[in-house]
């Protein structure tokens, strides 16, 4: 195969040419796609948070975004209300590691690039009622992450559990996103929840129909009667899918406790904003 | 039997002989079996193997110098003696703490543990048992795990530490995942195409698992460094794919043309299995995948080589029962592709064995 | 039907229906050729999940086949393969990005295998027999029918899988229980294939009366 420089440098052009012009398009359904997808979601999550809590329509919810800034040993919370649209102003508490309140002030710029995300919490209320609490969380399950959605009420007692986001196994893993899956959680305690464990003992026949009637019907004097006995208990893991059991369990752990420790530290100083 | 060309081209490898450019009539037993049949079996391919050998020390040795370099950064910077020497987790609920000398106060208030994750939400400690030689154990009220990371610091004197499950466990856990408890041909389903075009004999089995391996640690190992340094930084994540499989293709035709100029009988031996890697899934998956997981360089080594490996030991164990299989009397319909699938089949769920396998927790 | 279609040999180009039809059964990518295998098993855990699959097959397909049928007198016959790559690639970005965009429960399950597209030989191959060769429209027909035929054996295989192994379909309840959860694993993938191509070839011998197309024999002396 003879080459000469001509058909070299015509080689060399039109495959550039060609990168430059697939890169281009990609750009433009890049951007294109990206502003669809950010707004698609936050429809979606408001979607969730408003079914989870059982929101009325004129509910105010406040959006409350979680950053570690590492090197300045402080942990960030930028508020702001969160409208159908663009956000309301947003406000910045900083807090050090010992949990002294470093500043409390309008926000003064983006997020620094150092600052670590520690995921989002949403608070609603009504006219300066608080109606209960969505916090975002995440763990590692069996096949990649598992992303979820926490509802307390305003007494930090579970109202459900939403996994949002997951790679699991079909019929396996993939059980624990079922709405009788989650049902076992509700109606703990942060304190609860704090210690709860998995089993892999199998679920009591009337527990079981107490679980899969409140997740159908929304309510079940059966699995109000029987959380009496059972809240204490741990959570009952799906067959065969464990370790998927326990990353979400794990997860909820988590994600209650560690917001039900730092709400306390934040929920002072948001008067303001119900 | 393929004597016309054009009907080959048609035939089931299709793919394969256009990538390779091998004369069609070697697709016409089915499959593309690679090596030609009175090729010799056996014989090494020591190019490749240093190729394979010099990636891997390479690899090493900027292992081993990364984590010289950040053990002396952890070495912290605010130590006045006593300092810590050693730290771990003993499960289920306790920190183990090694002093050079212990320090004076040795109450509960005088440490703080706290999630490497949540540096803000400290544990509560329970109890402070010193022990003989400096070894303190501090025991809290929670459960502590080997596989998550944990602050300790002392106030006085002023002391930090990191808990980190050792690096050497993290990156044999990530190699004993790739390789075989998710295994990329018969837990993630990759590289079907290839493995049961070339998984009919022995000898061409383990050639195109050696190439293969070579190759994927050396695109792992490029692909990762474009992603790190250049679409990360500059926001340009969409364009991972039009740039990972560029690298694929460079790659392959880098060696293709090196292996041609330098060792021409190394060549026909392998020359066609590189032709074949640019269409196997997992060449392209294994850099999508740690740029998913933003890994470091040493974890997605080891992810490549572990996928490498246990692509090769799949295709091993896959050749020997096809060879086997040529013997049996399988029903007309179920020759070739259809028993190979069930034999694959079978492999797959004995890999299941493996899933939950883990040493370190 | 012409029992050894091929379509470099054919006098004049082949009909909408005809390009159609090969795509479906002669030329069937999945259970004929045994290209592009990965996603067949990986997706096809659901009716939902090959069926996205599927139509992202299609979509990369034929607007890589259209843009190739446009742009092949600029393509330099030297460079083809490259080029080839990069229009699969980017086309393959853009899907996954849409979808991404626009069905992002579904594409979770399956985005990896979305990316991988690019890595399929059966398009590619398409491009270089097809593509280059004949006009737009043509070629449109050609990715369309070759992409119809993958998304309906995906469907078959998700059928199969997930009325045996989670007794739904399309995540609508069939029967109450789970038949056979092992459909649901990689294992069962392979075996449900096995089993289909095997039918495949059970029908196909008895149309032909006992010869088989011999890309799938096994090669006895080999």
């Amino acid at each position: 195969m003879k080459w000469d420089l001509r058909e070299v440098l015509r080689i060399t052009v039109s495959m550039t040419v060609a990168c430059v012009l697939g890169a281009v398009v990609l750009g433009g359904v890049y951007v294109g796609t990206e502003r669809y997808r950010v707004t698609a979601d936050r429809t979606r999550e408001r979607a969730a948070i408003q079914d989870m809590l059982d929101l009325p329509a004129d509910a105010t919810m406040l959006e409350v975004r979680q950053y570690l800034a590492v090197a300045e040993r402080q942990v960030r919370y930028r508020v702001a209300t969160m409208g159908s649209g663009a956000e309301g102003p947003a406000t910045e508490l900083a807090f050090s590691l010992d949990g002294e309140l470093l500043r409390l002030g309008p926000v003064t710029g983006p997020v620094p690039p150092a600052d670590e995300p520690l995921g989002r919490v949403w608070v609603a209320s009504q006219a300066g009622q608080a109606l209960g609490f969505v916090i975002e969380g995440e763990s590692r399950g069996y096949k990649n992450r598992i992303r979820f959605f926490v509802a307390l009420s305003p007494a930090l007692e579970v109202k459900g559990v939403r996994v949002v986001q997951h790679e699991e196994d079909p019929g396996l893993g993939a059980e624990i996103a079922t709405p009788w899956f989650q049902a076992q959680f509700v109606g703990r305690t942060a304190a609860e929840v704090s210690r709860l464990d998995v089993t892999r003992d199998p679920m009591p026949e009337d527990w079981y129909a107490a679980v899969v009637a409140l997740s159908t019907r929304g309510e079940s004097p059966e699995y109000t009667r029987l959380l009496a006995r059972e809240r204490t208990l741990p959570i009952h893991a799906v067959t065969g899918a464990t370790i998927s059991s326990r990353a979400l369990t794990r997860g909820v752990r988590t994600t209650v406790d560690h917001f039900a420790r730092r709400w306390a530290l934040i929920a002072p100083h948001l008067g303001g904003h119900s | 039997m393929a004597t016309d060309p054009k009907q080959a081209q048609t035939s089931g490898c299709e793919g394969c002989a256009l990538l390779s450019g091998s004369p069609p009539a070697d697709c016409s037993s089915g499959g593309c079996t690679g090596a030609k049949p009175n090729e010799p079996a056996g014989g090494r391919g020591p190019l490749l193997m240093a190729l394979a050998l010099a990636a891997l020390l390479t690899a090493l040795l900027a292992g081993a110098a990364i984590m010289l370099l950040r053990a002396a950064g952890v070495a912290h910077a605010d130590t006045v003696a006593p300092r810590i020497v050693t730290a771990h987790v003993a499960p289920p609920d306790a920190i183990a703490l090694r002093f050079s000398v212990l320090p004076g106060d040795l109450s509960p208030s005088n440490f703080r543990i706290t999630p490497a994750d949540a540096p803000d939400l400290p544990i509560p400690i329970v109890a402070v048992e010193p022990g003989e030689g400096g070894r303190v154990q501090v025991r809290v009220g929670a459960s502590l795990s080997r596989q998550e990371g944990y602050r300790v610091s002392v106030r006085d004197p002023a002391l930090d530490w990191e808990v980190r499950p050792s690096q050497w466990s993290v990156l044999l856990g990530i190699f004993l995942a790739s390789a075989l408890i998710q295994n990329f041909v018969f837990t993630r389903y990759l590289g079907l195409c290839i493995f049961f075009g070339v998984s009919k004999r022995r000898d061409t089995s383990l050639g195109m698992g050696v190439t293969f391996t070579a190759v994927m640690v050396l695109n792992g190992m490029v692909a990762w460094a474009i992603d790190t340094f250049v679409l990360r930084p500059l926001d340009l994540g969409f364009l991972q794919v039009l740039v990972f499989i560029g690298t694929v293709a460079f790659m392959v035709q880098f060696l293709d043309t090196m292996l041609r100029k330098t060792h021409a009988s190394l060549h026909q031996r392998f020359g066609l299995y590189l032709m074949l890697i640019t269409t196997n899934c997992i060449i392209l998956a294994v850099p999508l995948l740690n740029a998913q997981a933003a890994s470091g360089p040493l974890e997605s080594f080891m992810l490549a080589i572990g996928s490498g490996l246990g692509f090769a030991l799949a295709l091993f164990l896959m050749s020997c029962a096809r060879e086997r299989a040529e013997l049996a009397r399988v029903p007309r319909p179920f020759q070739g592709l259809p028993i190979a699938f069930a034999l694959a089949g079978l492999f797959a769920l004995a890999f299941m064995g493996f899933s939950g396998l883990d040493f370190f927790r | 039907m012409n029992p050894e279609p091929v379509a470099g040999a054919r006098p004049a180009t082949p009909s909408p229906i005809e390009l159609i039809r090969n795509g479906i059964f002669a030329e069937n990518p999945v259970f004929k050729l045994a290209l592009s295998l990965c996603p067949a098993v990986a997706v096809t855990t659901t009716v939902l999940n090959g069926l996205i699959m599927g139509v992202a097959v299609l979509a990369v397909q034929v607007l890589s086949s259209v843009t190739v049928a446009i742009a092949k007198d600029l393509i330099h016959p030297k460079v083809r393969i490259p080029v080839y790559t990069i229009i699969i690639a980017v086309w393959v970005s853009a899907i996954d990005m849409v979808m991404a965009a626009f069905a992002p429960a579904l594409y979770a399950q399956v985005g990896l295998y979305i990316k991988l597209i690019v890595a399929f030989a059966i398009i590619i191959s398409r491009l270089e027999v097809f593509a280059s060769r004949h006009p737009v429209w043509p070629s449109f027909w050609d990715g369309f029918g070759m992409g119809l035929g993958f998304l309906l054996a995906l469907l078959a295989i998700g059928v199969v899988r997930e009325l045996l192994g989670a007794g739904s379909i399309a995540g609508v309840s069939i029967v109450p229980f789970k038949p056979l959860l092992f459909f649901a694993l990689p294992a069962g993938g392979f075996f449900t294939i096995a089993l289909l191509m095997a039918l495949f070839n059970a029908i196909e011998l008895r149309r032909s009366g006992g010869r088989m197309h011999s890309s799938m024999e096994s090669g006895h002396g080999h």
